[in-house]
C-alpha cells in the first residue's frame, strides 16, 4: 500500500492490507469522525487514518482508551455523523459498558466498530472471542474474510447502521486484519464537513428504568428486522457442491475450508456467513435441509456450531453436526489449511495429500540448531535501564512484582525473568491494592505512560485514597511504544504531539491526586536511580517514581529526521576483562563478543548510543566512539 | 491440489529489516502485472529483533493467507537463520534465497558467554540442515552488495533482484523493478536499481547450474 492509494479520489485497484482497506472504506463512505486507542492487530487502521488525515475533513483523535474512543464516535453518530472506531478484542472489554448501552439507546449517523480477535494470542493476553458482544448487546455483527470483502462490508455496515439506527460491529481476526491483497476501490465522493444543530437532530439517547425497558423491546424488534434483512444479504454466500456433506463457516475459516476442500478433492456445499448476528436462520435452515452431515469451521468458541445445533433442533432436521463437539476441531489456537484438511479428511474419509506431522517433525529436527529469537527490548530502550536499576535496588528484599501491558511486559522474558503477574491494562495497580494488605513483601506495580492514562489512573487514585503501601513505577517513554509509537496524552510538543493539543504531565496528575512520595528521574541514570528506588520501597504509603526517557525507536527516528547524529558506543578491547555483564545481564541486541578474543563488541549499526551498558561495565571499557582513546575498534 | 497452482513464498527476517516494504514492493509489482496476490503477515508488535514473516501467494486458486506446510515454492529471508526457521513451509527442492549474514540474537550470545563457548551458529550448519530439503539455495551477502550499490539500506532490492532470476517466478525483472520503484522514495531509486541488478547477478551465478534461471 502507498498513502497515495488511500487518498486516491478515483476508483481503481490497490495492493492493500485489510486494515488499510477498512480505512479506504471509511473514506469512501464519507466518515466524519474517527477515534481510537491503538492495539494489535488493528493499529494500522489508526495509523492509516492518521497518515491520511491531512487530505480529508474527518476528525481524527487518539483517545485515552477504547471506551472513550467508542463514546467519542458514538457521540458524533448521535449528532448525525458517520463514524468509525476499531479496537482489539480486549479493547472492547474496556469499551463494553458503553457498547452494551448503545444497543439500547441506538445511534443516528452510520457507526462502525471494528473489533479484532487474536486466535493464537499472537499479541494479546487471551484468545477472547468477540463474537459474543454482538448478540449480548443486540448489536448487528458482520465478519469479512479478506481485504476486498472488508472494504465492501464496512461500506455496507454504514448503511445498515443508518437504516437500523444502531452501531454495526465488524469482527475480524489477526489473519484477516494482517492479510493483504488486491482491493477494488470505488470513487471518493465526500460532502464538505459542516457542523449540525442539536435542535435539528431531534433525538434523545437516554436509557434507565422504564425508558430502558422500552429500549430493550425496541432492540428486540430491531434484531428481528435485522435478521429479516440479513436473510437476503449478499454477504451470506452458498457455494453448491456435491453429495450430502456441507460446511458452514465465516471469516478466514472460509478461506481455509475452501483450500482444504480443494486439497482433498472433495466438493462440499459451503455456506459462508458474513452476517453473524443476527444469523440468517432461514438461509441456514434451507442450506441444512438437503444435508446429512455438516461441518462447522470456525476458530475459537463454537459460536456458529451451537447456533447450527439449535436451528437443527428447532427445525426438526436430521443433520449431524461435526466440529468442536465431535472433537474434530479445537477451541484453542488458530487454524490453517493443514488443520482444516485433516479434520475434513477425518469427517469424509477423503485421502489427505497434505502432509503435516512428518513435515513438522523433520522441520523441528532441522531447526534444533537455531537459537530462539524472542522479542527483546530494542537497543537504547529505556525500560532495559529502568529494570536494571529496579533489580539492583531489590536485592535482599522480598518483593512482589505486578507487571502491566506494554513493551515492559517483556521483563518476564530472559535475562530478567521478572514478573509475578500481568493481567490486563492497568491491573498492576488494582492487583497491588489486593496484595499490599495481605502480603509481607514489598508490593511493586509497574505501568507504562500510555497504560497509565488508559486504565491505571483509577487504580492510582484508589491506592492514594486507601493509603496503600505500594511502590509504583511509571515508565514514561513519550509514546504508546508497543503498538507502533503512537502519541498519547503525555507526548511532549516537538515529539509528536499534534498541534492544538494539551500535554498532560504524569507527575502533575500524581501530585494533584495526593501522591506524597514522588520522583521524576531519567531512566538512563541506572546508578542514581537505585538509591531512589530503595527509598521509595522504604516509604510508608504509595510512592511513585516516573522514569522518563524517549522510546529508542521513536527518539532515533526523530534524531534521524532532524539530522542529530546517533553516536554509537564501542568497547575498548584492552580494558574489557570479559565477565560479559553487558551481555549476560543486559541482552542488548547491539552487543555481542568476538570468537577470537572473547572481548565484547558493540555493533555500531545497531547501537543507539544510550550508554547504559557503560554503567554496567565495571571496568570502564565502554565509551562513545567519538571519545578519545578507545572506541577506534575496527569494523568486522 | 486441484485448481491453478501459483507461486507461494515465505518472506522472513528480523523485525526492523523492512520485510513489510519487501512485501509491498512485490505486491505492487503483482498488481501492475495483473497477477492475483494475497499475503498473511505476522508483525504485530513494534519491538525490533523478533522473528517476522509474511506468506505471499501469487496467482493460483487459493484463498488462505497462510501457505500449507511443505507447499512453498520459495523462502526469501533477509537474515540467514530465519530462512531455516520456516523450513516446514518449503516444498521438497523449493528455492531458498537468503542472506549469508547471520544476526545472532542476544539469547544465543548470552548462552555462549555463560558457557564460555565461542561456537556461534554458523552459516555452514544452517546450509547443511537446509540441504536435507533442497539444494536450490542462494546465500547472498546482501549487505556488501547493497554497499556496492551505494546504499546499505537496499538489501531488500538485492533480494527482489535475486527473485527475478528464477524462471518459475511469475513476474519479470521489469515488472519487479516497477513494483519496487512504486514504494521507494524517488531519490533512492537509482541505487536500489543497482542493488536489484547485483542481486539478480548473484542469484544467477549461484542457482543457474541447479535450476532454470533467467539470464540477467
Amino acid at each position: 500500500m502507498a498513502l497515495s492509494d488511500i487518498i486516491n479520489p478515483k476508483s481503481g485497484q490497490a495492493f492493500m492490507m485489510c486494515n488499510e482497506a477498512i480505512v479506504r472504506a471509511g473514506i469512501e463512505s464519507d466518515v466524519k469522525v474517527v477515534s481510537f486507542y491503538p492495539g494489535a492487530p488493528t493499529s494500522e487502521i489508526l495509523d492509516t487514518f492518521g497518515a491520511a488525515q491531512a487530505h480529508f475533513d474527518y476528525h481524527f483523535s487518539i483517545a485515552t482508551n477504547e471506551k472513550v474512543a467508542l463514546e467519542t464516535v458514538a457521540g458524533a453518530s448521535m449528532a448525525g455523523f458517520r463514524t468509525l472506531t476499531s479496537m482489539k478484542s480486549v479493547g472492547l472489554n474496556v469499551a463494553a459498558d458503553a457498547f452494551f448501552s448503545l444497543g439500547y439507546t441506538g445511534t443516528k449517523g452510520g457507526m462502525v466498530v471494528v473489533v479484532a480477535d487474536d486466535p493464537h494470542c499472537h499479541s494479546s493476553q487471551s484468545e477472547e472471542d468477540g463474537r459474543f458482544f454482538g448478540p449480548g448487546a443486540y448489536i448487528p455483527m458482520m465478519e469479512p474474510a479478506d481485504p476486498s470483502e472488508a472494504r465492501r462490508m464496512v461500506m455496507h455496515a454504514f448503511e445498515v447502521s443508518e437504516r437500523h439506527r444502531v452501531p454495526v460491529l465488524v469482527r475480524t481476526t489477526t489473519r484477516v486484519n494482517h492479510q493483504s491483497g488486491i482491493v477494488r476501490l470505488g470513487p471518493v465522493k465526500r460532502k464538505a464537513f459542516k457542523k449540525a444543530k442539536w435542535s435539528e437532530v431531534g433525538e434523545t439517547y437516554f436509557t434507565v428504568g422504564e425508558i430502558a425497558r422500552r429500549n430493550k423491546l425496541k432492540a428486540l424488534e430491531r434484531a428481528a428486522a435485522l435478521q429479516n434483512e440479513f436473510e437476503d444479504s449478499a454477504f451470506n454466500v452458498v457455494t453448491k457442491g456435491k453429495g450430502d456433506f456441507g460446511i458452514i463457516t465465516s471469516g478466514v475459516g472460509y478461506c481455509y475450508a475452501v483450500d482444504a476442500g480443494r486439497a482433498l478433492k472433495i466438493k462440499p456445499h459451503i455456506l459462508k456467513l458474513g452476517t453473524t448476528y443476527p444469523l440468517p436462520e432461514k438461509k441456514i435452515t434451507a442450506f441444512l435441509k438437503p444435508l446429512k452431515r455438516v461441518a462447522v469451521v470456525e476458530e475459537l468458541s463454537p459460536y456458529l456450531e451451537h447456533a447450527v445445533k439449535r436451528i437443527i433442533h428447532d427445525q426438526g432436521l436430521a443433520v449431524a453436526v461435526m466440529g468442536k463437539g465431535t472433537g474434530h476441531f479445537s477451541e484453542a489456537l488458530e487454524y490453517n489449511v493443514s488443520i482444516v484438511a485433516q479434520a475434513l479428511a477425518a469427517m469424509t474419509g477423503a485421502d489427505n495429500p497434505l502432509e503435516y506431522e512428518t513435515i513438522l517433525k523433520r522441520a523441528n529436527d532441522l531447526k534444533s540448531v537455531l537459537p530462539d529469537r524472542i522479542p527483546i527490548f530494542c537497543a537504547g530502550c529505556p525500560h532495559r535501564a529502568t529494570l536494571r536499576a529496579i533489580q539492583q535496588a531489590i536485592k535482599g528484599r522480598n518483593v512482589i512484582y505486578n507487571n502491566d501491558i506494554g513493551c515492559y511486559s517483556m521483563a518476564f522474558f530472559p535475562p530478567l525473568n521478572f514478573s509475578d503477574s500481568m493481567l490486563c491494562m492497568g491491573a498492576s495497580l488494582g492487583l497491588s491494592a489486593g496484595m499490599a494488605p495481605v502480603l509481607e513483601d514489598s508490593v511493586m506495580a509497574m505501568v507504562g505512560d500510555s497504560t497509565f492514562f488508559h486504565a491505571a489512573l483509577p487504580g492510582l487514585v484508589n491506592a492514594v485514597y486507601q493509603n496503600l503501601n505500594i511502590t509504583i513505577f511509571i515508565l514514561d517513554n513519550e509514546v504508546t511504544a508497543m503498538t507502533g509509537q503512537q502519541v498519547h496524552m503525555g507526548t511532549p510538543e516537538g515529539r509528536g504531539m499534534p498541534p492544538g493539543k494539551k500535554r498532560i504531565m504524569i507527575e502533575e496528575v500524581c501530585r494533584a491526586i495526593g501522591v506524597e512520595h514522588l520522583k521524576v528521574v531519567d531512566a538512563y541514570d541506572v546508578k542514581g536511580n537505585v538509591a531512589l528506588i530503595k527509598a521509595a520501597l522504604d516509604f510508608q504509603g504509595p510512592a511513585v517514581i516516573v522514569f522518563r526517557r524517549s522510546c529508542a525507536l521513536h527518539g532515533d527516528r526523530i534524531k534521524r529526521r532532524s539530522g542529530v547524529p546517533i553516536i554509537p558506543n564501542a568497547v575498548d578491547k584492552a580494558a574489557c576483562q570479559k565477565p560479559h555483564a553487558c551481555i549476560r545481564e543486559f541482552y542488548c541486541p547491539a552487543i555481542t563478543f568476538d570468537a577470537d578474543d572473547r572481548a565484547a563488541r558493540i555493533q555500531p549499526e545497531t547501537c543507539d548510543g544510550c550508554g547504559v551498558c557503560a554503567q554496567i561495565c565495571r571496568f570502564g571499557a565502554i565509551h562513545p566512539v567519538s571519545a578519545k582513546g578507545p572506541g577506534k575498534e575496527k569494523k568486522k | 491440489m486441484s485448481g491453478k497452482k501459483g507461486f507461494d513464498m515465505v518472506l522472513a527476517g528480523v523485525g526492523g529489516q523492512g520485510i513489510v516494504m519487501l512485501s509491498n514492493a512485490l505486491g505492487n509489482a503483482c498488481l501492475a502485472a495483473g497477477q492475483k496476490v494475497i499475503t498473511g503477515e505476522l508483525h504485530g508488535l513494534s519491538q525490533r529483533s523478533g522473528s517476522v514473516y509474511i506468506h505471499m501467494r501469487i496467482g493460483g486458486d487459493v484463498l488462505s493467507p497462510l501457505i500449507p506446510y511443505g507447499q512453498a515454492d520459495a523462502i526469501v529471508s533477509l537474515e540467514g537463520m530465519e530462512a531455516l526457521r520456516y523450513i516446514e513451509y518449503l516444498k521438497e527442492n523449493g528455492v531458498i534465497i537468503m542472506n549469508s549474514r547471520l544476526i545472532h540474537p542476544p539469547v544465543e550470545v548470552a548462552r555462549l558467554s555463560r558457557e564460555k563457548r565461542v561456537d556461534f551458529v554458523a552459516l555452514d550448519s544452517i546450509l547443511e540442515k537446509m540441504k536435507v530439503v533442497t539444494s536450490g539455495i542462494a546465500a547472498i551477502d546482501a549487505l556488501s552488495l547493497a554497499h556496492k550499490a551505494g546504499e546499505p539500506l537496499a538489501e531488500n532490492a538485492v533480494f527482489i533482484g535475486a527473485l527475478s532470476c528464477l524462471a518459475s517466478f511469475p513476474l519479470s525483472a521489469e515488472q519487479l523493478k516497477k513494483g519496487l520503484l512504486r514504494v521507494l522514495p524517488e531519490q533512492a531509486a537509482e541505487k536500489n536499481m543497482r542493488a536489484f541488478d547485483l542481486g539478480q547477478q548473484a542469484a544467477y551465478e549461484t542457482l543457474c547450474g541447479q535450476l532454470e534461471c533467467r539470464m540477467p
